[in-house]
């Protein structure tokens, strides 16, 4: 007699997809939990690598643009963790817990905002290669064994449209540009590169990838998203005559696989699980001013609503502002 | 009374046009429903207009996969209430004459009101 | 009013150039709040607003341009200090949330006033710009008077950060009300709802019967504005914002970027 587990599994391995009030198993829901939160996060602090250059866009249609990319991206990081939340339910954690474990390091989020952007270069790079990466992933998760998920990054990879489009202007305009911006440029590659060799994840997958390959949550293998970026982006990047810093690149002519230098895995790794990157700290101080900082203009909202709610119970009109 | 740490949850449906159907988009959280419509409009229609959009807080809502005795499944046997339960055309020829169907009819109503026929 | 004379331009850029600057700096710094925010939702709705204001700004400029003024873009990029026209407070430091929240309730009051003035001038290409921000106008109120109002309501330590900022800001408010022009600029368009204390008149209006139904202690009646309003030629302060806003511009003024 097959377990409810094993029915579950053999359901999600046919195809079948899963809604939030279904009945799963607590691996699958913890699983979930793990990957969605860690999503929508990424896309919260996402946020703040880039911030730091719309107050010195160079363009006023740059400044509207990188100023409703980075909106986009927070309003991902809201639908994600709306998501996560009602995967936490049984649990009791609703957004103010999934944002604490972010500034009680209980959360990770990717190697890439934890690190330097320095120039406007970076914010354009950030838009072509880490939006780029994040599109493959994306793309890969739209057939996950979760409806819901599979649902919002539907919505989610149509605007990251835009975000790739918008990346590869800025990057385009400085590869077209003065000696100096090229040389922006060919800075922000050289910082970059290693990273996202890094963001698709180890060569081996630890064990809870594995199991979220098995129950369909995700469908490919960090090494085949890799080589699915590499060989999107580094012709690419060589076209723009930018050098990429990794001798070894090389694509195996006969099975298209590029080889490519191993990233420092280890001060990675060291970087994501403590958050000790050269500008973690930084960003978790933007994140624990507005989180922490401001938990009181929430804690009023609250407020408010309760003396609207009570007023209407006694039959006095709460008059809400202009609505 | 317990004071929640979290403001409550609203789903968001919109309203793409005048003759469509609201249709889930997603959710938001917010401390009235006013606020929720506000979030609802920065949350979903960055890029796009709306018709009309409801916020309904999420304890509104019973979900029918919960009870999957009540889950809508389509008639297999019931084809007496498909169109393609029935074949006329055969007989209609018998009669000479012409087979239709509501798709027809509604093309032409459709082409008379922009004054094609 | 097909073709202005050369003394109607004048005047038109007078009353013009503030309402570009104005909405073009409470922008810049609205966008500084970017995921900072007491929530994600608030972010997004503060963004947009942010977007909305630059984006007016970019309109006014463009109708400055067709008066012979420079592009929007260098208007932003390279003019000198000497020819901004925005009130002190819509560039200041970014401060306390309830401070901005202040900030921009009072902001969006004054601008409705300012644009149904500004609407009675028959220059067709400034009436079709203010057409073109009264829906996004209207949400931008609507959003302020409720965070106002959640403030007030929120509790004795908020409606204490509340009544903090408002006595913070109100002495800084009267600038607006300025043209920092000759006055003929305003007076030549027989437009009485363009003259400063009008303006000024009806903005107390709003805001003290907005305060009445929130139970908000009414600051008393606003200062006089400073003779300089408007004016930042020796501004320490606009030197520098304006030296950040350009950092990346100015290593190529004249590039593609």
């Amino acid at each position: 007699m097959q377990s409810r587990e094993e029915a579950f599994m053999a359901r999600v391995q046919s195809g079948e997809k899963v809604e939030v009030m279904d009945w799963m198993p607590d691996e699958y829901r913890n699983l979930l939990i793990k990957q969605i939160h860690m999503h929508g996060i990424s896309e919260v602090m996402g946020a703040y690598p880039e911030r730091e250059w719309v107050m010195k866009a160079p363009t006023i249609r740059r400044k509207l643009a990188l100023n409703a990319k980075i909106q986009d991206e927070i309003g991902h990081g809201q639908m994600l963790l709306r998501l996560a939340e009602d995967l936490s339910q049984p649990y009791g954690r609703g957004r103010e817990d999934l944002m604490d474990d972010v500034l009680d390091g209980r959360v990770k989020f990717h190697n890439v905002f934890h690190l330097e952007a320095p120039t406007w270069a970076d914010a354009g790079v950030i838009g072509f290669l880490v939006d780029g990466g994040a599109i493959i992933t994306q793309a890969m998760l739209l057939g996950s064994s979760y409806a819901p998920y599979g649902r919002m990054l539907k919505r989610i990879v149509a605007e990251e449209s835009f975000h790739m489009q918008h990346g590869e202007s800025v990057v385009l305009a400085l590869a077209a540009g003065t000696p100096a911006q090229k040389a922006m440029l060919q800075g922000a590659i050289d910082r970059w590169w290693p990273a996202m060799m890094f963001f698709f994840g180890p060569r081996e997958m630890g064990a809870s990838s594995r199991r979220m390959l098995d129950y369909r949550i995700r469908t490919m293998t960090n090494e085949e998203l890799r080589q699915k970026f590499i060989n999107r982006y580094a012709p690419r990047i060589q076209a723009l005559g930018v050098s990429i810093p990794d001798p070894a690149l090389k694509q195996d002519p006969a099975t298209g696989q590029w080889s490519y230098t191993d990233p420092d895995w280890d001060w990675f790794s060291y970087v994501v699980h403590h958050n000790a990157g050269p500008r973690s700290a930084d960003r978790l101080g933007l994140r624990r001013e507005a989180h922490d900082g401001l938990r009181w203009a929430r804690e009023a909202s609250l407020q408010a609503a309760r003396h609207f709610a009570k007023e209407a119970d006694h039959g006095i009109s709460a008059g809400y502002a202009g609505l | 009374m317990e004071f929640p740490r979290d403001t409550p949850v609203y789903e968001v449906f919109a309203q793409r046009e005048a003759l469509s159907f609201p249709t889930h988009v997603g959710s938001v959280r917010a401390s009235s429903p006013e606020m929720a419509l506000q979030m609802a409009r920065e949350a979903y229609f960055r890029r796009e207009a709306a018709y009309d959009v409801w916020v309904v807080p999420e304890s509104a809502i019973t979900r029918a996969r919960e009870y999957p005795e009540v889950l809508p499944v389509a008639p297999e046997e019931k084809t007496y209430r498909l169109p393609g339960g029935y074949d006329n055309a055969p007989l209609w020829k018998r009669f000479k004459a012409e087979a239709q169907t509501i798709e027809q009819v509604a093309e032409e109503m459709a082409a008379k009101k922009e004054g094609r026929s | 009013m097909m073709q202005p004379t050369t003394q109607q331009a004048a005047a038109l850029k007078t009353l013009v150039i503030p309402m570009a600057d104005d909405e073009w700096m409470i922008g810049h710094r609205g966008s500084e709040w970017l995921a900072l925010a007491p929530d994600l939702e608030e972010d997004l709705a503060m963004s947009s607003i942010s977007q909305d204001e630059m984006g007016h700004a970019e309109l006014l400029y463009e109708v400055l341009h067709g008066l012979g003024e420079a592009s929007a873009d260098e208007a932003v990029y390279l003019r000198g200090p000497q020819g901004w026209r925005h009130a002190a407070l819509t560039a200041a430091a970014r401060g306390s949330w309830a401070e901005w929240v202040v900030r921009r309730y009072c902001y969006e009051v004054f601008d409705g006033i300012r644009r149904k003035a500004l609407q009675r001038i028959p220059y067709a290409p400034l009436v079709a710009a203010l057409q073109k921000m009264d829906r996004e106008h209207a949400y931008h109120l609507t959003h302020f008077q409720s965070l106002v109002q959640t403030l007030a309501y929120g509790g004795p330590a908020s409606r204490q950060y509340l009544e903090e900022a408002i006595r913070e800001d109100w002495p800084k408010l009267p600038d607006l009300f300025e043209w920092g022009g000759r006055d003929e600029a305003w007076v030549s368009w027989d437009v009485a709802a363009l003259a400063p204390s009008m303006m000024r008149a009806a903005f107390e209006q709003v805001v003290r019967q907005d305060f009445a139904a929130w139970q908000l202690t009414w600051p008393g009646n606003l200062p006089a504005a400073d003779r300089a309003a408007r004016h930042h030629d020796n501004s320490e302060f606009l030197a520098a914002l304006l030296l950040e806003m350009r950092e990346v511009r100015q290593v190529a003024p004249t590039s593609g970027w």
